[in-house]
């Protein structure tokens, strides 16, 4: 099975990060990328194992609202959060790390990702190159 | 549907190993043969084989039928519907990670200001 990594360092400290990915009064400001936007009423969290996580992305473009549908299986304040899709067979682990004075990693991993061809929002496809492959082709682990 | 789900499933697969990547880095540059293919690794011919029928049947490769040698052809239409998966999917992080970097600094701004 395919697994993916994405990792990023904050200028916040650990408690906080760990909060924003976690309330919906913080979700709402970031969850939905780029052209598209997570309105408050249509976040739902429920912070415990088997609790939902529900997000309504709206497209900016055409209005189109797209719903991601997961279940938590594991909530460790402030370094872990693990939910799974059930309509994907996804698993994404979210792991923080205190680097000292106010920076935080976030490790976000996601296994199973193979299955996750099935769910509506990712058959979006983009023209790409084997080139763009190739810078990513090292994200992939078996 | 579900053809197309499983293929693309036994195309992650297919990918989940270091060697057949190797294999496909080095048909981007052109076709090649199984002896030509099976140079760099320390492997039988038996061996590479065995990762080209993995390749093959998932439809990353094809190999012509009538060519003595049969050279192996990547199949770059394949490659891209997975490398278009994993782009989108790390460009949806890259930019929740974008906002969540400015929203950060919002609320640490009026926070502590």
């Amino acid at each position: 099975m395919a697994e993916l990594t994405y990792t990023r360092v904050f200028d916040a400290p650990r408690e906080l990060v760990f909060r924003c990915m976690l309330e919906p009064e913080h979700l709402t400001h970031f969850w939905g990328p780029a052209g598209t936007s997570t309105p408050l009423d249509g976040i739902t969290v429920d912070p415990r194992p088997g609790g939902v996580f529900e997000t309504v992305m709206i497209s900016d473009a055409d209005g189109c609202s797209y719903t991601t549908r997961a279940v938590y299986t594991e909530i460790v304040p402030p370094e872990r959060i693990v939910w799974t899709e059930p309509g994907t067979g996804m698993i994404t682990t979210s792991t923080f790390t205190d680097l000292g004075g106010t920076r935080t990693e976030v490790r976000i991993h996601q296994a199973n990702v193979s299955d996750s061809f099935r769910s509506p929002e990712n058959q979006a496809r983009f023209l790409t190159s084997l080139d763009r492959f190739a810078a990513y082709l090292e994200t992939l682990v078996s | 549907m579900t053809v197309v789900d499983d293929r693309l499933d036994a195309t992650f697969a297919a990918l989940a190993d270091p060697t057949r990547r190797a294999i496909l880095a080095h048909l981007a540059t052109g076709d090649a043969t199984v002896n030509e293919l099976a140079e760099p690794f320390d492997m039988t011919l038996p061996g590479i084989s065995k990762h080209l029928k993995v390749l093959e049947q998932c439809g990353l490769i094809s190999r012509t039928r009538r060519a003595q040698f049969r050279p192996c052809h990547l199949e770059r239409e394949r490659l891209d519907a997975a490398a278009d998966w994993i782009e989108t999917n790390r460009r949806i992080w890259a930019q929740r990670f974008d906002k969540l970097e400015a929203h950060l600094r919002d609320i640490q701004d009026t926070g502590h200001g």
